[in-house]
């Protein structure tokens, strides 16, 4: 084997290599963002001017177009309270009391962060469609199928989901302290 | 095996030269992509989209509460003028997005005091009309994008008039 083929062999291995750790790099999405808050995380680095190139890279790729965390924060969340993944096939009571912002709404993604198509046509409940009951407090149920009562958020049958809240126009206590901020549980109730 | 050190060393220097550029591009190409997906009405006109469903997603993680409305824009033959009329008593946002995906601004009905303004969006030196506020950028391209909030889904025919008085155009002749 002559030098100049080592070369050609080990110039294809490193863009190979390169290439491939930049996509791995930039895929952890802002999971890795840095505040939690029980199943729920998020990065305040969404439209910023000052995040270095690896963050901007992923904000990119999860979440281009997003804006910065004085219009609106997003919480994303891959398991429930227990800390298991968000499996579409069970059954999850997703309830708190009305959030410290201007407008809030959920909506269930798949893992990779797009809408999935399911009979009731419905992918998120926001402030303006939930009902408080006698404790101030709103309930909706994750299931694949329809409940019996109560207010409906589908799950993705046969797959794993993820869920992203979003806070417009965040209160003045909850951008003091996000990771301490009273944020909607997610209790697995069956499979 | 001594004949591979050269090489190999070669190699990791490629891997993380490859890696970081890539790095670097990601955010110009995602940005080029959505540019061309919203950009269905050309560049430097406002388009208003319908509401995001499994069959329309332009974007990763799309709200369906939102109605949105979006603009590429393209700033080499001249500064682009945005009109953003916002609807009484619900949250709407203009925001600007340059060409390496960062936010260059961002206004929300309250701040404009609930009424329709406009904005220009230029690059460094270019002329511009007076008294207008004005955003300065350095790059050509990105996009003006309006959210409009829904409390429910069926309101958005109802929308339609006000959401199309915000509109997004190459400025003329700016004196």
């Amino acid at each position: 084997m002559k030098s100049w083929h080592r070369y050609a062999i080990t110039l294809v291995g490193g863009l190979a290599v390169g290439l491939g750790a930049a996509w791995a790099l930039t895929a952890s999405g802002l999971g890795d963002g840095g505040i939690r808050n029980g199943p729920w995380t998020t990065s305040l680095s969404y439209g910023t001017k000052t995040t270095d190139p690896l963050t901007r890279a992923m904000v990119a790729r999860s979440g281009l177009l997003a804006l910065p965390a004085k219009e609106t924060v997003y919480w994303m969340a891959k398991s429930d309270a227990s800390g298991a993944p968000l499996d579409g096939d069970c059954r999850y009571s997703l309830s708190g009391t009305p959030l410290d912002a201007r407008w809030w709404s959920v909506t269930v993604y798949d893992d990779k962060g797009y809408l999935v198509d399911n009979p009731g046509r419905i992918w998120s409940v926001n402030g303006a469609n939930v009902a408080l009951d006698a404790k101030g407090e709103w309930r909706v149920t994750i299931s694949p199928d329809r409940p019996a009562g109560g207010a409906w958020l589908p799950g993705i049958e046969r797959q794993r989901f993820q869920l992203t809240l979003r806070m417009y126009n965040p209160g003045k206590t909850f951008r003091a302290d996000p990771a301490r901020a009273a944020l909607p549980r997610i209790v697995k109730e069956g499979c | 095996m001594r004949r591979w050190l050269g090489p190999i060393l070669f190699g990791l220097i490629v891997a993380a030269a490859a890696a970081w550029a890539a790095i670097l591009y990601i955010p110009y190409g995602l940005m080029n992509v959505a540019m061309e997906r919203l950009g269905q009405g050309g560049t430097n006109s406002m388009s208003h989209g319908n509401l995001a469903t499994p069959e329309r997603q332009p974007v990763v993680r799309p709200s369906p509460d939102l109605a949105y409305s979006s603009c590429p824009y393209d700033l080499s033959k001249g500064p682009v003028a945005i009109d953003v009329t916002p609807v009484p008593g619900r949250y709407s946002s203009l925001s600007l997005f340059d060409a390496a995906t960062d936010v260059i601004f961002v206004r929300n009905d309250v701040e404009a005091g609930g009424k329709p303004y406009r904005i220009i969006v230029a690059r460094e030196g270019q002329a511009v009309p007076a008294g207008v506020e004005t955003v300065r950028t350095n790059h050509d391209r990105g996009i003006a994008l309006i959210r409009l909030l829904l409390k429910d889904p069926s309101e958005i025919s109802a929308l339609d008039t006000v959401r199309h008085q915000s509109s997004c155009r190459t400025v003329i002749n700016p004196k």
